[in-house]
């Protein structure tokens, strides 16, 4: 089951039958994907499809489209999508680029399981390492989660992030920390929160570097690679200016998912905490919870030192439940990632609970909406309710995950403890 | 001192005569009754005065209300509209509207001024002292017109006055569509009056029948005007429309509960074929068309007020000529030529009184009965689609009943910020026909709104063809709000301004095409929507303890439990210090056990 040795054929396979059921649905169902792109589980203030429709509404009319409420995503998508054959009479050209970008991430998600990098990295190497799936499962999972066929279909911009994401670490297990850092400096353009990945990609980078050309200050190593995002990152802001004639977007993309202004429901917790919180202590709580989803970025390094791809997928995982405006595309991109440690599966605890409560909520969450904002019968705590249930059972995916990582770290010290009782004092 | 009396008296004596001469054509007033179709009747009452600008200036006031004049010239406003409206115009049974819609405003609190000012920043700082100051005038929330209320229209308004072209003139309009208009309201609006309402057809107006009318609105217009050769003046033109239900304002207040008539009063359409003596179909037009003045108002009209320019008849009331009325004595009544309306010369110091018999045939046509009102140029209603309270979508249907003639029109929205509107699905569509047309929608202004900082500006010009429908839709999302933003009703919804239409002069448009580009096109017609109520998705406004503590705790759920298997080391089930409660027993015990050998050793 080695990705190396698949022939094309087989290669191909889980891409067309992808693209295959993702053209399907959108051919055969036409009033599926406005009915996705107007889910809040899928479509957030910041990707949803009809507001980058709006903006470019706007924007092909000379309105500049931050200068208002309704557009909050990245300026570069205007002149990318006004490339494209109008949506609105050729919608097809839309859906093949929605469909090609999650092909991109399959193969992105492939090139890291067969690297092997889960299982043995640089500084590690499990002594469970050779049960895994091989990259076909694992893209072949990605493709066919119903979460990541819904972004698809909802074409929530989303779907960009996850494969810049993708591909920087794809780049980095392959030993090319400079394809790493640019794509990492599209994810951050497009959606910011990723610039909190750079310090265990750059220890990945650093970990893979290939042997002809290292760099052996770590120090160094990781000043170039700052400087490197932060010019590419430059780039894509005068970039941006130049195409919006303003810095008004910097207040409008970024500026929204710091200060939490549009407040509409999604399945994270800030939304309703932020409804909900006294005006005086508004600004205080924002810094907290922007402090809090930062938090993890050091400690989670610190700690996992010897394994960084770990560390990315748990605060994957993390910014799943803690970002200001989730959706369950992000959650997409964790469970993407979870299937590379196929070999810690067996030390998770929970694995039956954290299941059942992801269905639960998954099921409810939908249900307890309609009854919020259409039937009336209940109230906005029942989805705030199923919010927490959502945020806690992924939470519980994470630690039980990271539990399973340090177990299986802490086995190599001790080999005698394999399949005994532990406890952590 | 002798020498000087005598000039004094004289001079005291030319000023008398002087102001008396300036008098008589600067203020008049008349009230205009028209009965409409299905028992209601049309109460115009328009007050005029002038004064001229330099008097105006100088701070001599002379009909023009000192307390407005003042803040008039303290906001630097050279032209004012403000608006108190109340109910729905029925356009289909009513027809056109009064001053064809120049002196109406949609439901609540309308005001648009043209002010002097060279930036942006220094008109919003004139508007906010001039809506200040109105709205401690008139006892309304003017002061609640702030940012998210304000726009600047730009193709919408005309200036009515004269002014000159190298003032430095901004338009702002706000509008307030929660305001309920009331009797609080009419008292300043009558103070502003020469006569204050004690005197003239002022005396009619009364707060328990103005604001139980179908539809009442009062409107204060205040322009420079210039004729040619002459001193530019400042006129005030004080309007208050109201259209009574005639059935409903001759219930004696001592008793104002409805009762059945008794089937033989019951007026009946005899030309139904299912007319029997145990069916009957009410009729429409004709019923109820006989009332006295003192039944409709209360009260008879108390004389003239002698302030009034004698030449302007205070009374006209527009009824076929074939129609008998009664009126007081000593009144002169004068027919028009037009068959149609006749005014009454009052004098000065009697009561007024006008009776309207019931027609003498009950099945002649209505035309005979009440004067067929006048086709309006457009019909338009708006109303929202879509159920929820996520997304929805506003509709407006434009009808154009001329058979031959198109009709071509502004149509202007305000909407609040947490409306936001998608503008990329607007659509105008002709009835009948299944695809958008492109050719209704000629030029469209828009200004989106930005959250909690302003609001939606959308101005569509629009032509709709003879004798068609056009429905123009577009789709909007609510947003949610923070819990403090919502006001203490919050299930009741949110009330949406009305929708204004400009249509515009088809002559006009047909001799100067080029002009109408630069936004000078005059209009001939306005006409406003109801407004609407939008309900927006609501929390739990009881509480926000519970939120804050049930989400902290989830999030110190997963920040404790992650940070837990973080720093703790591993250790076998069996190995490492003891924990748990045997051991905590065990050294609470040990403590006590020493303190107790302890305090015996001393001992």
């Amino acid at each position: 089951m080695d990705g190396a040795k698949a022939t094309p054929g087989r290669t191909a396979g889980p891409y067309v039958s992808a693209a295959v059921l993702r053209l399907a649905i959108l051919t055969l169902l036409p009033g599926l994907p406005d009915l996705l792109t107007g889910r809040v589980e899928i479509s957030t203030p910041v990707t949803s499809f009809k507001r980058l429709q709006e903006g470019l509404f706007l924007y092909n009319h000379n309105v500049s489209p931050y200068d208002g409420g309704v557009y909050h995503q990245a300026p570069l998508f205007l002149p990318l999508f006004s490339l494209l054959p109008s949506f609105s009479s050729f919608p097809i050209f839309t859906y093949l680029l929605y469909i090609a970008v999650d092909l991109l991430s399959a193969n992105a998600l492939w090139r890291i399981a067969d690297s092997g990098e889960a299982g043995s990295s640089a500084l590690f190497s499990s002594p469970r390492r050779e049960k895994r799936w091989s990259g076909f499962v694992i893209a072949a999972l990605f493709l066919f989660n119903p979460f990541t066929v819904a972004t698809c279909i909802g074409r929530s911009t989303s779907v960009f992030t996850t494969c810049a994401i993708l591909h920087a670490i794809a780049k980095a297990v392959s030993g090319a920390p400079f394809g790493a850092m640019v794509a990492l400096s599209f994810a951050s353009y497009l959606s910011m929160y990723p610039l909190l990945l750079l310090p265990p990609l750059i220890l990945l980078c650093y970990d893979r570097q290939r042997s002809e050309r290292a760099t052996k200050s770590g120090l160094k190593f990781a000043a170039t690679c700052l400087s490197l995002v932060a010019g590419v990152l430059a780039v894509l802001f005068q970039m941006s200016y130049l195409v919006t004639g303003s810095w008004e977007f910097l207040r409008s993309t970024y500026g929204v998912q710091l200060t939490l202004s549009d407040l509409t429901p999604n399945v994270g917790l800030w939304w309703y905490f932020f409804i909900e919180m006294f005006d005086s202590f508004r600004s205080f709580f924002l810094a907290v919870f922007w402090l809090h989803l930062s938090s993890y970025v050091g400690g989670l390094t610190v700690r996992i030192r010897r394994q960084p791809l770990v560390v990315l997928t748990l605060l994957l995982g993390i910014f799943a439940i803690f970002k200001p405006y989730p959706s369950i595309s992000d959650t997409s991109l964790f469970l993407a990632m979870v299937p590379l440690y196929r070999h810690v599966f067996p030390l998770m605890r929970h694995t039956f609970v954290i299941a059942a409560v992801i269905m639960y909520a998954t099921f409810l969450g939908p249900a307890f909406y309609h009854l919020w904002i259409y039937a009336g019968s209940g109230n906005a705590n029942f989805f705030y309710a199923i919010t927490l249930v959502w945020g806690l059972g992924q939470s519980l995916l994470v630690c039980d995950l990271m539990f399973a990582v340090l177990r299986d770290e802490w086995e190599v010290e001790r080999p005698e403890m394999v399949g005994k009782e532990i406890r952590q004092i | 001192m002798r020498q000087f009396l005598p000039f004094l008296w004289l001079s005291l004596l030319s000023l008398c005569v002087f102001s008396q001469a300036a008098s008589d054509p600067d203020y008049h007033e008349q009230l205009v009754l028209r009965p409409l179709p299905l028992s209601a009747l049309l109460a115009s009452f328009n007050f005029r005065s002038n004064t001229t600008v330099s008097e105006f200036e100088k701070g001599n006031f002379r009909f023009f209300p000192r307390s407005l004049g003042q803040i008039l010239q303290h906001a630097g406003t050279r032209e004012l509209h403000l608006r108190f409206s109340l109910g729905r115009w029925d356009a289909e049974s009513w027809g056109a509207r009064p001053w064809h819609g120049a002196r109406e405003g949609g439901t609540g609190v309308e005001l648009w001024a043209w002010l002097e000012a060279d930036t942006d920043d220094e008109a919003d700082r004139k508007w906010l002292t001039l809506t200040n100051a109105l709205s401690g005038l008139f006892c309304a929330s003017l002061n609640f017109i702030d940012g998210t209320r304000t726009t600047r229209p730009v193709m919408s308004f005309q200036p009515e006055g004269d002014h000159s072209s190298d003032a430095n003139l901004q338009l702002l309009y706000g509008v307030l569509p929660h305001e309920v208009v009331c009797t609080e309201n009419l008292t300043p609006f009558l103070k502003l009056l020469p006569c204050k309402g004690k005197a003239g057809i002022a005396t009619l107006l009364d707060g328990h029948k103005l604001f139980d009318a179908s539809w009442q609105t009062m409107a204060i217009d205040i322009r420079p005007i210039c004729p040619t050769n002459e001193d530019c003046v400042l006129q005030i033109e004080q309007t208050v429309d109201m259209v009574l239900d005639i059935d409903r304002s001759k219930r004696p207040r001592d008793n104002p509960i409805p009762r059945p008539p008794p089937p033989h009063e019951l007026p009946c359409d005899t030309s139904k074929p299912y007319h029997a003596h145990d069916t009957c179909f009410p009729v429409d037009h004709t019923a109820n068309q006989d009332w006295s003045l003192s039944q409709i108002f209360g009260k008879a009209m108390k004389g003239t007020c002698p302030l009034t320019d004698p030449d302007v008849p205070p009374v006209c009331l527009q009824v076929p000529n074939t129609r008998s009325v009664f009126v007081s004595e000593g009144v002169r009544e004068k027919k028009s030529p037009d068959q149609l309306s006749r005014c009454f010369e009052i004098p000065p110091s009697n009561d007024f009184e006008i009776v309207l018999p019931p027609p003498d045939d009950p099945g002649q046509s209505p035309s005979a009965v009440v004067v067929t009102p006048e086709t309006p140029l457009l019909y338009a209603e708006r109303s929202f689609t879509g159920h929820g309270q996520e997304r929805g979508g506003v509709r407006t249907i434009l009808r154009n009943p001329s058979p031959d003639s198109v009709v071509e029109f502004i149509y202007m929205e305000t909407l609040p910020w947490f409306m936001r509107i998608y503008l990329h699905t607007m659509e105008a569509r002709i009835a009948g026909h299944s695809q958008p047309d492109k050719s209704l929608v000629q030029q469209v202004y828009y200004r989106p709104a930005l959250d909690r900082a302003r609001g939606t500006q959308l101005e569509v010009r629009m032509r709709v063809p003879p004798a068609s429908t056009v429905f123009l839709t577009y789709d909007f999302e609510k947003s949610i709000l923070r819990y403090t933003e919502y006001p203490p009703d919050a299930n009741r919804g949110f009330d949406v301004a009305a929708a204004v239409i400009t249509v515009l002069d088809a002559r006009a448009l047909g001799n100067h095409s080029s002009s109408i580009d630069g936004g000078r096109a005059k209009a001939a017609y306005y006409l406003r929507t109801t407004s609407l109520l939008c309900s927006l998705p609501t929390p739990d406004f009881s509480m926000p303890y519970n939120v804050i503590i049930f989400t902290s705790t989830a999030i110190a759920l997963a920040f404790g439990g992650m940070f837990n298997i973080l720093v703790r080391r591993f250790v076998a089930a069996d190995e490492g210090p003891e924990v748990g409660l045997g051991v905590v027993i065990g050294g609470l015990q040990g403590r006590l056990q020493r303190l107790v050998k302890g305090v015996r050793g001393k001992r």
